[in-house]
């Protein structure tokens, strides 16, 4: 990272946007993907699909998250005092 | 209770712990941003209603501990009901006290959470009867009020008038109002949670689409990574007993009480400012007033939304405050798996009994691992938080999230609702709005609509 890369600030926290932008969309792809694919698991585990769609949605958008660890970089210099 | 209902609450709670310890270190993670969603997702996914409060009171204990974490170490909020916390945490970290606030606030935070459970739910099981007169209905102009509708709309008058911008507050209720009736009358259907989590988002949103504007955008531009500097900590005893004065203790326990009850209808950031700036201002040593201020702040975090969830949830049914329309809205929500809302459900389906000893033991165990986990690694795991999770990630995730609960809600119509809606709440948050005052606008917007297209006027 460079000492004068420009960023931007949201929430107190530095972003960059290119950044956020792959992350929300490798969250949401994956979110949408699972929760598309719930009523198939849902037909096989022999559930209700609502409910189902839901949580695999929300596993979804954590394995993005998990990923976007990989992609994004940390923006914070921590000093210990 | 049968044994499944116990180990389930206990997982529960446990798992609420470790995922709020995480996310209340974080910062710029908004309560109702990160509660509301999770809470939806359970009860939307079909886990019992009981459990999803459980997990919801476990989240309280933990995110409201470890938000001041950041706080204490770096003057870093964790979340919005820590930033009154800031000022009194910097003046103890430029005397060395770093690591005194932040084991004072910890325990505080148990004190608060614990008497705000006992006097809401006492003060709940004696105002049970008075539900029933409220959820009674008058004709006024011809419409049909239900009675606690009286009570929402002073507690969003009060809510308005205590906002920065006052005049612009008062005046977004009615305008906010028509905004989400007319887009539920296109929807053809009651929507709510796009909209919610439109409010949710909002600020986020709103900030987010300025930078795609090349001159908004310089007024956020920052250079290099943000520098944190991370004070240190000293041996810290696990003895709760022994962190907080007999001052401390007393002041903490009665304003946890007070305020878990005035949190039905007020603001829980307004009256953590407020109690911790009386409680400063009347201390003559600036320190130990700040100390002090700090402490208490800590406790009615948690008081406040222990009361401001639990006494709308039992005796009114309605979301009347800004904690019980914001964060804990999920239970106020009519879904379809459930043909009811979750707080009818767990009202009908469970004794006062079985609520009370659920929620009690949810906090139990919600101390038992964050408490020691906190006072014993919270530097360690602050620094870890701090040195490996970029903010985009956790931004994403959240997004992710709202995109697939508002397609959920309403399909490709809900997701644009939800911007459209997050535009709005942003843009009126920026002018000084409490987000507050939108949260229970948006419980009040069909019968306020309807009273104000029957004005004869």
């Amino acid at each position: 990272m460079e000492p004068d890369e420009e960023f931007y600030e949201l929430y107190g926290e530095y972003v960059s946007l290119k950044e956020l932008g792959v992350c929300t969309a490798v969250s949401t792809a994956l979110a949408m993907l699972f929760f598309y694919m719930a009523p198939r698991v849902a037909e096989l585990i022999g559930v209700a699909a609502g409910g189902i769609s839901i949580t695999l949605g929300a596993v979804g958008a954590t394995v993005g998250f998990a990923i976007s660890l990989l992609l994004a970089r940390v923006k914070r210099e921590v000093k210990e005092v | 209770m049968d044994p499944l209902t116990v180990a389930l609450i206990v997982l529960l709670s446990t798992l609420s712990c470790f995922l709020y310890i995480f996310i209340g270190i974080l910062p710029g993670t908004d309560e109702t941003a990160t509660m509301a969603p999770i809470a939806l997702t359970l009860l939307l996914a079909g886990l019992d209603p009981l459990l999803v409060l459980v997990w919801f009171v476990a989240s309280i204990a933990a995110f409201k501990m470890a938000d001041s974490i950041p706080v204490a170490l770096a003057g870093i909020p964790g979340g919005v009901m820590a930033v009154p916390q800031v000022p009194d945490a910097l003046v103890a970290k430029e005397h060395g006290l770093a690591d005194t606030v932040m084991r004072k606030g910890i325990a505080a935070s148990v004190v608060g959470q614990v008497v705000a459970l006992a006097v809401s739910l006492a003060l709940s099981y004696q105002l049970m009867p008075a539900g029933e007169w409220l959820r009674a209905t008058d004709t006024v102009l011809g419409v049909k009020v239900a009675r606690w509708f009286w009570l929402v709309l002073a507690g969003v008058v009060v809510l308005a008038v205590t906002s920065r911008s006052r005049w612009v507050a008062l005046l977004s209720i009615p305008s906010f109002a028509l905004l989400v009736q007319g887009l539920r009358s296109i929807y053809g259907r009651p929507i709510y949670i796009s909209f919610f989590l439109g409010i949710t988002i909002g600020p986020l949103m709103f900030d987010l689409l300025s930078m795609l504007h090349r001159e908004l955008r310089k007024s956020y531009a920052r250079r290099g990574p943000k520098e944190v500097k991370l004070a240190r900590v000293g041996r810290i005893s696990l003895n709760p007993l022994r962190i907080l004065t007999k001052e401390e203790l007393a002041h903490s326990t009665l304003w946890s009480a007070v305020t878990s009850i005035l949190a039905t209808v007020m603001s829980p950031v307004g009256l953590t400012i407020l109690v911790g700036d009386l409680l400063r201002e009347g201390s003559r040593d600036r320190v130990k007033g700040s100390v002090l201020a700090y402490t208490v702040r800590d406790a009615i975090k948690n008081a406040t939304y222990i009361g401001g969830t639990l006494i709308p949830l039992i005796v009114i049914g309605q979301p009347t405050g800004p904690m019980a329309a914001g964060p804990a809205m999920p239970f106020f929500t009519k879904l379809e798996n459930l043909g009811m809302t979750p707080r009818d459900y767990i009202m009908s389906n469970y004794d006062y009994t079985t609520i009370a000893l659920s929620l009690f033991l949810a906090t139990a165990i919600a101390f038992l691992v964050a408490y020691p986990v906190l006072v014993k690694y919270s530097r360690r795991i602050t620094l870890a938080v701090f040195r490996r999770v970029p903010a985009e990630a956790l931004y994403g995730l959240f997004i992710a999230i709202v995109i697939m609960l508002s397609y959920y809600d309403a399909k490709v119509a809900g997701i644009f609702g939800t911007l459209i809606v997050s535009l709005v709440s942003g843009a009126l948050w920026r002018l000084g709005v409490s987000l507050g005052v939108l949260f229970m606008t948006l419980v009040a917007a069909p019968t306020l609509v309807a009273l104000l297209t029957a004005l004869p006027l």
